[in-house]
């Protein structure tokens, strides 16, 4: 008798990689319905489960490239990034790199900066709560320890920067988006934050300067860096605006001194 | 209790603002394991108004792989945040060399697999630190080396692990049409006392070259039979909380409260025959 440990490696062998003849004689087939027919409703619920998550996480991908291709990458993805949880909206984890790497210097790179866009709004609409930090606590700090402060974004926040109109593309294929506009693909790129408001994830374009202060931040630059990243960015940048629309943003929730850290305000 | 649904979120919004009339509902755990955001909030809300229940559907706890304790850990938080009435997973595995088919697929039922199982179960009671439910699954094959079975495997599970059972009523119709035994046999050889909840679903009908394998995939109202069935499954097992299905195709609120009303008609029938 084949061991349940080898019966199960045998069994998803078969599943995903179509080795149905070593596990075959393990199944029984009763009545007319044979065997390996038994096994191919199994492939199908595999198949069909992961397409349909994998939709689910990234529609626009799915309307941009129409059903029976999304079909054909989903299971080119399944075959190169089988399902590592038992959780399925982890699935999509890697989709946008897989991407990359099909259309990289084609002319439907902008695919996998619009999947990771997609990918950037289903982890907001997931990640955990945290209280932003409001004006207050500026008051607080003198000007020798601001300029080593570091500010953490919260957990919801992703910025994503692309050569491509990305959040236009986004919008004009979302389900209540008006009339279908053409998009030029060489209209300039996108810089953006998606963030989470207590009613849903926003998607929002952000001028350069404020965009490279907030990826400052995100990579636990002290305030000194990111005032020079958003200078070099753009010539015209006033921090205190910049610092003022974040915190009315709700997306600043921790802040750091430069030895101990200050503790993140509590609920 | 009057039988309750699962709890899906194109429901969430009309469930928070006018409420449903049902006797309570059933969440899958992964669809919350969101930290934060409004998923955490409507669950929260309502909890405030209903008994709720968390049934898993990927922790593949019969894989020989280890258990993932960051899904069962998931699984602790939402016990810990929600107090559900009952917290179930499957008889199934669905997962082996680290890669998942996040399918509820069929054990071989041997000593080797319940063994194997009634660990498990306990491990995952002992993390939670309360007992849990496992419910039988549609199946569409067998393993030859099976030589138990699948009520004895479940009788004898809940008795080695202290488990109790979520017996879905249409799960054990659909194997005994796909494999050929009497449901009525199945739903005798479990013990009275280990069922403390029912499942109540709608099947499909596959035709596999010229041959039907009926598959379980909660698309559509409990047929006929399986009204039959349940009847029969209350008056063994009394009127157990019972809950409705429906996961594809998912209909308007009312249509799912109306099943659950159907179900509140069996148990009040077979009450009244007993008096």
């Amino acid at each position: 008798m084949l061991a349940l440990r080898e019966l199960q490696t045998r069994f998803a062998n078969a599943l995903f990689e179509g080795a149905v003849e070593p596990v075959i004689a393990e199944i029984v087939a009763r009545g007319a319905v044979s065997a390996s027919e038994r096994l191919e409703i199994y492939r199908n619920n595999l198949r069909e489960g992961f397409i349909k998550a994998l939709a689910i996480t990234f529609p626009v991908i799915e309307r941009l490239v129409g059903t029976d291709y999304f079909r054909q990458l989903a299971l080119d993805y399944l075959r190169a990034h089988p399902s590592r949880s038992g959780n399925l909206d982890h699935v999509g984890a890697a989709f946008a790199t897989f991407l990359r790497e099909r259309f990289e210097s084609t002319q439907y790179a902008y695919l996998p900066d619009v999947a990771e866009l997609e990918w950037a709004h289903h982890q907001a609409l997931i990640a955990p709560e945290a209280t932003a930090i409001t004006a207050d606590v500026f008051r607080d700090l003198n000007a020798e320890c601001l300029e080593q402060i570091r500010f953490e974004l919260h957990p919801a926040c992703s910025l994503l920067r692309s050569e491509y109109p990305i959040l236009s593309i986004w919008r004009a294929n979302q389900s209540d988006a008006e009339d279908e506009e053409l998009i030029d693909l060489d209209a300039g790129g996108d810089t953006i934050l998606v963030l989470r408001t207590p009613e849903c994830v926003q998607l929002r374009r952000l001028p350069p300067g404020d965009f490279a202060v907030l990826e400052a931040f995100s990579h636990g630059l002290p305030l000194s860096a990111a005032l020079e990243a958003g200078q070099a960015a753009d010539a015209t940048f006033d921090l205190g605006a910049t610092l003022q629309r974040a915190l009315a943003l709700n997306v600043l929730v921790g802040l750091h001194g430069s030895d101990a850290p200050i503790p993140r305000i509590s609920q | 209790m009057r039988a309750g649904i699962g709890l899906r979120a194109v429901h969430h919004l009309e469930i928070v603002e006018r409420g449903a009339d049902v006797g309570w509902f059933e969440a899958h755990s992964e669809n919350y394991f969101a930290r934060g955001g409004q998923l955490p909030r409507v669950l929260g809300k309502i909890r405030e108004r209903y008994p709720l229940s968390f049934h898993g559907v990927g922790l593949s706890i019969g894989s020989t792989d280890p258990l993932q304790r960051g899904h069962l850990t998931e699984i602790a938080r939402l016990v810990r945040d929600f107090e559900p009435m009952f917290v179930s997973e499957h008889l199934s595995w669905g997962s082996v060399g680290g890669r998942f088919m996040n399918d509820l697929l069929p054990l071989p039922y041997t000593e080797e697999a319940l063994r194997h199982m009634s660990d498990r179960v306990r491990q995952v009671q002992d993390f939670l630190g309360r007992q849990i439910l496992i419910e039988n699954v549609s199946s569409y094959l067998q393993f030859a080396c099976s030589d138990i079975p699948e009520w004895d495997f479940l009788a004898a599970l809940a008795h080695e692990s202290g488990c109790a059972l979520l017996l879905d009523v249409n799960n054990v119709y659909v194997n005994a049409m796909n494999h050929g035994f009497d449901a009525c046999t199945y739903l005798n050889r479990i013990p009275r006392r280990a069922v403390q909840e029912i499942h109540l679903a709608g099947h499909s009908i596959r035709d596999v070259d010229g041959h039907t394998v009926r598959v379980d995939t909660h698309d559509g109202p409990v047929c006929d039979d399986v009204w039959v069935l349940y009847a029969a499954a209350i008056h063994r097992f009394g009127p157990v909380p019972t809950l409705i299905e429906w996961d594809s195709n998912i209909p308007a609120l009312d249509v799912l409260a109306a099943e659950a009303h159907k179900a509140n008609e069996v148990m009040e029938t077979d009450r009244a025959r007993a008096a």
